[in-house]
């Protein structure tokens, strides 16, 4: 059940003058969204408390310049705030800032998270080079227009996530015309919200799910295909070199990254360095290596390491300099490395980190050395 | 590829599984020279780049090995060890990078025969599977 927002015009705008009644009627202190940066190519997170900078903002932005769950990171990470903010965010920045909950980088009790149906985000390069067309891009993806997929960032045209979070407050506009939007309550907090405005979840949300649920099988279609293509691509080592064969080990990946949080990344670390006579001896066996080293290490260590967390947000292929396909390499392992867990990063439904815990008998299937030395199942000689 | 000698390199838990080294040494139970052992203090010490730059440098093999569940001397280090190692299988998996090039055991203290047996079986498995392609590789 949900309830009802009507729309004027626009459905930005609807969005808009409903954060800034719940400013106005202090039922939160603060504000957190996108808003055109001057020079009218980009956006950026603004926090705002007075409800006259909303009308500069927008609820739904073109494009997803820093990924919102690090600009709450940078808000929350010494703790919580004395202040409640609603951020109003895509939902995959909202799962990003779930796994950052979970790692201890954002503190979310006194955030109030928001999503909406995301049709997508407008490529970075292509909207700074062409602010207006990508505008026009959005409008016709968010009208639920058929654009052809490679205007739209890569990660978009096959995220299966794009609507219901575990958000405290959904704003749902698919399937309803454009003339009204759904305001759903995720958690108590989300309910607070629709109380302390007197606004009754009395809506059946049938026509809205019918559309999510359809648009979810088309995605879902179009993110196996890319899987498929991916898996297919990076198979063995020459795969894994093909496909990073550009990388110019600028790092930006992980920088763009809101999982990546590690003040000091193992990349960069004392242990990564390696004494030169060490390296040589590589190029001198192997007949060669290539510099700087440890190209390929970095990739598939961050993939150990973040992998489990991913969201699929595809910052990563957005902030390579030489249109590697990151996020579509780091999403498929992402998928399969969830899947092993059960694991689904952004939920937040009390899973804790896979890493962080463990059963006493499990992962028997993983390799058949576990099963046959499980406790009591061994002898000792 | 009759002259192939790999190099494998066994990270050994302090309390169990290199005890069971020494076991099998002072036994007089013949092992592999291709088997190189590094001793950590817990099969959880073992963080996924340790083992993914081992193969970067030129292993041919990497077996971990610990306590049994249950056994281990900190307690609970040997799970957690399991689900880094699962995770870490599973990228290996995903990208076809031969996971079966890595192992994971439980040797105890006791077990002398059983570590033998363990590493002559391991080592036997890499010289048939050859030089690893990470080793052999040019331009990574």
């Amino acid at each position: 059940m949900a309830a009802v927002l009507p729309v004027g015009s626009d459905l930005s705008g609807a969005m808009n003058r409903f954060l800034k009644t719940i400013l106005e009627k202090d039922i939160v202190d603060a504000v957190l969204m996108p808003m055109k940066v001057p020079s009218g190519d980009s956006f950026a997170w603004i926090i705002m408390s007075d409800s006259s900078i909303v009308d500069d903002a927008e609820a739904m932005a073109p494009v997803m310049p820093v990924q919102g769950a690090r600009a709450l990171r940078s808000l929350t990470r010494k703790g919580e705030g004395s202040i409640r903010v609603l951020a109003l965010m895509r939902p995959c920045e909202i799962r990003a800032a779930i796994e950052l909950s979970k790692l201890g980088q954002v503190k979310t009790e006194n955030l109030i998270l928001a999503a909406y149906d995301c049709p997508g985000a407008v490529p970075m390069d292509s909207f700074v080079s062409d602010p207006s067309s990508g505008e026009d891009l959005f409008r016709k993806m968010l009208a639920g227009e058929d654009v052809s997929a490679g205007e739209v960032k890569p990660s978009c045209t096959s995220c299966v996530e794009f609507s219901m979070t575990d958000a405290d407050l959904h704003f749902g506009h698919f399937g309803l015309g454009g003339t009204e939007v759904l305001l759903i309550p995720g958690s108590p907090k989300g309910m607070e919200i629709l109380e302390a405005l007197e606004l009754p979840a009395d809506r059946e949300t049938s026509i809205w799910d019918e559309a999510v649920r359809k648009r979810r099988e088309k995605q879902v279609a179009s993110r196996d295909a890319a899987f498929e293509e991916t898996g297919e691509n990076i198979r063995g080592v020459q795969g894994m070199l093909n496909v990073f064969a550009d990388c110019i080990s600028c790092r930006n990946c992980r920088a763009a990254c809101p999982i990546c949080y590690c003040r000091l990344c193992h990349f960069e670390s004392e242990t990564a360095k390696q004494d030169p006579n060490s390296r040589l001896d590589s190029a001198v066996t192997r007949g060669g290596i290539s510099l700087p080293a440890d190209r390929m290490l970095f990739h598939t260590g961050r993939m150990t390491h973040m992998s489990l967390s991913c969201v699929s947000c595809g910052q990563c292929s957005d902030a390579c300099p030489a249109d590697i396909p990151v996020a579509q390499v780091f999403s498929f392992v992402a998928d399969r490395t969830q899947k092993a867990f059960e694991y689904s990063a952004g939920r937040n439904d009390g899973d804790p980190l896979p890493l962080r815990s463990f059963m006493k008998s499990e992962l028997s299937g993983i390799h058949e050395m576990v099963s046959d030395a499980e406790p009591g199942g061994h002898a000792h000689e | 590829m009759p002259d192939f000698h790999p190099r494998i390199i066994g990270f050994l838990c302090n309390w169990c599984t290199y005890a069971a080294a020494d076991l099998a040494g002072s036994s007089k139970l013949e092992l592999p020279p291709e088997f190189t052992v590094i001793r950590v203090m817990c099969s959880s010490r073992i963080d996924h780049n340790l083992i993914l730059s081992t193969f970067y440098r030129g292993a041919d093999g990497i077996l971990v090995a610990g306590c049994h569940p249950g056994d281990c001397h900190y307690g609970e280090g040997n799970y957690y060890a399991r689900r880094r190692f699962a995770l870490l299988k599973k990228v290996m998996e995903t990208l076809d990078l031969e996971p079966e090039r890595l192992e994971l055991r439980w040797v105890s203290a006791a077990e002398g025969n059983r570590y033998a047996e363990v590493v002559n079986e391991f080592t036997d498995r890499i010289r048939k599977l050859g030089p690893s392609p990470i080793r052999t590789s040019t331009r990574l």
